[in-house]
C-alpha cells in the first residue's frame, strides 16, 4: 500500500511537472501572443493590445496566470480555441474517442500477434529462427510507420483497387465502414511494434525456459502447451508487458502521424491542426492529454506487475 | 518509470547461459554478433560516404527543376524525377547529408544535455540526484514525438529548431544511461583513495567516472542516431522540420503523398532510405552493446 500512494504520488507530480513543462513552453514563444490570437502583426493601437491581453489574462504576472491555468483544467476547463471560440475542453471530448479506438486496436493487435508469435519462435532455438526474429525485431524498429502507412496504401490501391472512404465514420454510425477505415492505420501502427514484441517475448521465454521449475514441469509429463503456457508465459510476461508499456510513448507519437495520414479527426490530427494554425490552447490541451494518458498507462504497467507476479511487493 | 523494485527484471532479461548449449550458443554469439555490427557499419559507412561526396555524387542539382515532373527510373535519371521536375537520385544524395547532420547534432545535443546531467546526478547525488533525475522523468512522462511536435510548433518550424527539439526530447536517455554506472563507480574503494590524496571532484569525475561511463554512453548515441533520424523524418513529413526546397527525406516522402498513386516510386525511395540508415545504426548499435556489454547480450 505504501508504494502504491508513493507511485499515485509521483504521478501526480509527473502530470503537475508536464503542465509546468507545456506551460512555460507556450509561454516562450517568439513573437507577441496578441499577434498571434488577433493574427494583425503590428496594426492594433496599444489600448486594444492591453484589452485583448486582459481578455485572455495575460497581463498577469505568469504564476498567477498558470495557477489559473490549471484550476481551470482541474474543472474540465481547457481554454477557448483562438481560431474557432470553440471550448478546447469539448473538441478534444469529440475526437478522442477515435484516437482511443486507433491507440487500443493497435495495442491489442501487437499483443495478440506479437505475444503468440514470439512463444512460438522460442520452442525452437535453431539459429534461423534466431537470425530471423532477430533481423524482423530490428527491421521493426527501423522502418518508419509513416512509411509503412504510405506503403499500405499503394499497395491496397494498386494490388486490389481498395482505398477506404475518406471521411471518418463513426462505428456507431455504421460498424463495417469504420473497421476498414480502422483496418490499414491499425495495421501501420502495429506491424513494426509487433516485430519488436515478438523478439521481446522470445528472447523473455527462452530465459524462462532455461530455469529448474520448467524441467520440473517437464518432468512430470505435463503437455508442452502448457509448460509453455502456463508456467513460462506467465513468467515471461513481465519484461513483455515492460516493452509495451515503454512503446506506448512511441505508439501515442505514431497516432499523430497516422491520423494525419489516414484523414482520422482524431487527437493527434487536433493537435496537428492546433500547430499548424498556431492555436496555442488547443496544442496545450492536447499535449496535456496525451502526456496524462502516457502517464497512466506507466501506472498500469506497475500495477500489473503485482498481479503479474505476486512475489512483487514493493516493500 | 524510476522504481527500484522494476529495473532488475528488465536488467537481467535477456541472459541465458546454461551448460548444454552454452559453448556452441557463445561461439554462435561471436559469429553472429560480429556479422550483424558488421552489416551495420557497412550501411552507416555507405550512407556516411553519400552525405560526404554529395557534391561529386550527385549527377544533378537537388533543387534544379531540369525535367518533366514525376519521370519513371530511366536513361536520363536513373531513379527519375520528383512532382517539379527535379532529379530524385540527387535528392535522395543530398538528403543523406539533411539526416545525418540534423541527426548528429541532436545526438550531441542530447549527450551533451543528458550525459553531463546524469553523471552530475549520480556523482553527487542527495537532492541534486533527485531533482535532476526527477526534472528527466518529467520530460519522459510525454511521448517524443508529441513533445517534439510541441517545441517545433513554438519556437518554428526550421531545420534548426528540428534539431534542437529532438535534442532536447532525448536527453533524459543519456541521463539515465550515465547516471547508472556513475552510481557504481562512485562506491568503489579507488574513489575513495583518489580523495584521501586530494584529487578533486572534477579530476575523479574526468579521470574515474567518464571512462566508465563512456561505452554505455557510446552504445546510447549510436541507438539514438537512429531514432533522432526517424524523428526528423517524421518532423518534416509533418512540415515541422526542413523546409522545401532542401532535399530532406521525411519532406520528399511527405510531398510524395499527393502524388503516390500516380507515381509510386517517390514514395517508395524516400522511406527506403530512411529505413537503410535506420536499420544501419540499429544493427550498429547491438552489434556494439554485445561487444562492450556481455550483460546485454541479445538472444
Amino acid at each position: 500500500m505504501r508504494y502504491l500512494a508513493r507511485r499515485a504520488a509521483w504521478t501526480v507530480l509527473a502530470v503537475l511537472g508536464v503542465s509546468v513543462l507545456i506551460f512555460l513552453l507556450v509561454r516562450l514563444l517568439p513573437g507577441n501572443i496578441v499577434d498571434i490570437i488577433a493574427g494583425t502583426e503590428g496594426q492594433l493601437s496599444r489600448a486594444q493590445r492591453a484589452a485583448v491581453l486582459r481578455e485572455f489574462g495575460l497581463d498577469r504576472p505568469l504564476p498567477v496566470q498558470y495557477l489559473l491555468w490549471l484550476g481551470n483544467m482541474l474543472q474540465g476547463n481547457f481554454g477557448w480555441s483562438f481560431r474557432t471560440g470553440q471550448p478546447v475542453a469539448t473538441l478534444i471530448a469529440s475526437r478522442l474517442p477515435i484516437t482511443i479506438e486507433l491507440a487500443l486496436l493497435a495495442v491489442l493487435s501487437v499483443a495478440f500477434v506479437g505475444i503468440p508469435l514470439g512463444v512460438a519462435a522460442s520452442v525452437s532455438r535453431s539459429l534461423r529462427v534466431r537470425t530471423l526474429v532477430q533481423i524482423v525485431g530490428v527491421l521493426g524498429l527501423s522502418l518508419p510507420n509513416f512509411w509503412i502507412a504510405i506503403l499500405l496504401i499503394i499497395g491496397a490501391s494498386t494490388l486490389f483497387g481498395w482505398l477506404p472512404a475518406l471521411i471518418y465514420v463513426s462505428p456507431w454510425t455504421d460498424a463495417w465502414v469504420n473497421v476498414q477505415q480502422m483496418f490499414l492505420p491499425v495495421l501501420s501502427l502495429s506491424l513494426g511494434l509487433s516485430a519488436v514484441v515478438v523478439r521481446m517475448t522470445r528472447s523473455s521465454m527462452l530465459e524462462v525456459l532455461g530455469q529448474d521449475f520448467i524441467r520440473v514441469a517437464r518432468a512430470k509429463g505435463l503437455a508442452t502447451r502448457a509448460v509453455l503456457l502456463r508456467h513460462a508465459l506467465r513468467n515471461a510476461l513481465i519484461p513483455i508487458v515492460t516493452v509495451l508499456g515503454l512503446q506506448t510513448g512511441f505508439l501515442l507519437g505514431g497516432v499523430v502521424i497516422t491520423e494525419q495520414i489516414f484523414g482520422l479527426p482524431g487527437l493527434g490530427w487536433t493537435l496537428l491542426n492546433g500547430v499548424y494554425q498556431r492555436d496555442y490552447p488547443v496544442v496545450q490541451g492536447t499535449v496535456m492529454v496525451f502526456a496524462v494518458t502516457f502517464v497512466l498507462v506507466n501506472l498500469l504497467v506497475d500495477l500489473l506487475y503485482t498481479y503479474l507476479d505476486p512475489r512483487i511487493r514493493y516493500e | 518509470m524510476s522504481d527500484a523494485g522494476v529495473t532488475p527484471a528488465v536488467s537481467a532479461l535477456p541472459r541465458r547461459l546454461d551448460a548444454a548449449g552454452s559453448a556452441r550458443a557463445r561461439s554462435l554469439r561471436a559469429f553472429l554478433g560480429m556479422p550483424v555490427a558488421l552489416i551495420g557499419a557497412a550501411l552507416v559507412g555507405v550512407v556516411v560516404l553519400v552525405a560526404l561526396t554529395a557534391p561529386a555524387l550527385a549527377p544533378y542539382s537537388p533543387v534544379a527543376q531540369i525535367a518533366k515532373p514525376l519521370l519513371p527510373p530511366g536513361a536520363d535519371y536513373l531513379l527519375g524525377t520528383d512532382e517539379f521536375g527535379r532529379d530524385e537520385l540527387s535528392r535522395l544524395i543530398w538528403g543523406a547529408r539533411v539526416s545525418l547532420y540534423v541527426g548528429g547534432l541532436a545526438v550531441l545535443i542530447a549527450l551533451a544535455l543528458g550525459a553531463t546531467a546524469g553523471v552530475l546526478a549520480g556523482f553527487f547525488g542527495g537532492w541534486v540526484d533527485d531533482v535532476t533525475m526527477r526534472i528527466m522523468d518529467v520530460v519522459l512522462s510525454l511521448p517524443a514525438l508529441v513533445l517534439a511536435i510541441a517545441i517545433t510548433s513554438v519556437l518554428g518550424p526550421t531545420l534548426t529548431n528540428a534539431m534542437l527539439a529532438i535534442g532536447l526530447v532525448y536527453a533524459p536517455t543519456f541521463a539515465r544511461v550515465a547516471r547508472g554506472p556513475t552510481l557504481t563507480v562512485v562506491q568503489v574503494p579507488y574513489i575513495e583513495a583518489a580523495r584521501s590524496i586530494g584529487a578533486s571532484n572534477w579530476r575523479i569525475i574526468a579521470r574515474h567516472v567518464l571512462p566508465n561511463v563512456a561505452a554505455p554512453i557510446l552504445v546510447q548515441a549510436t541507438v539514438s542516431f537512429s531514432t533522432a533520424i526517424l524523428t526528423e523524418a517524421a518532423l518534416s513529413f509533418l512540415g515541422l522540420g526542413t523546409q522545401p526546397p532542401t532535399a530532406s527525406w521525411g519532406l520528399m516522402l511527405s510531398a510524395a503523398r499527393q502524388y503516390m498513386l500516380i507515381d509510386p516510386w517517390i514514395a517508395v525511395l524516400p522511406g527506403s532510405a530512411i529505413a537503410v540508415t535506420v536499420l544501419g545504426f540499429n544493427l550498429l548499435g547491438d552489434g556494439l552493446r554485445d561487444l562492450l556489454d556481455p550483460r546485454m547480450r541479445t538472444l
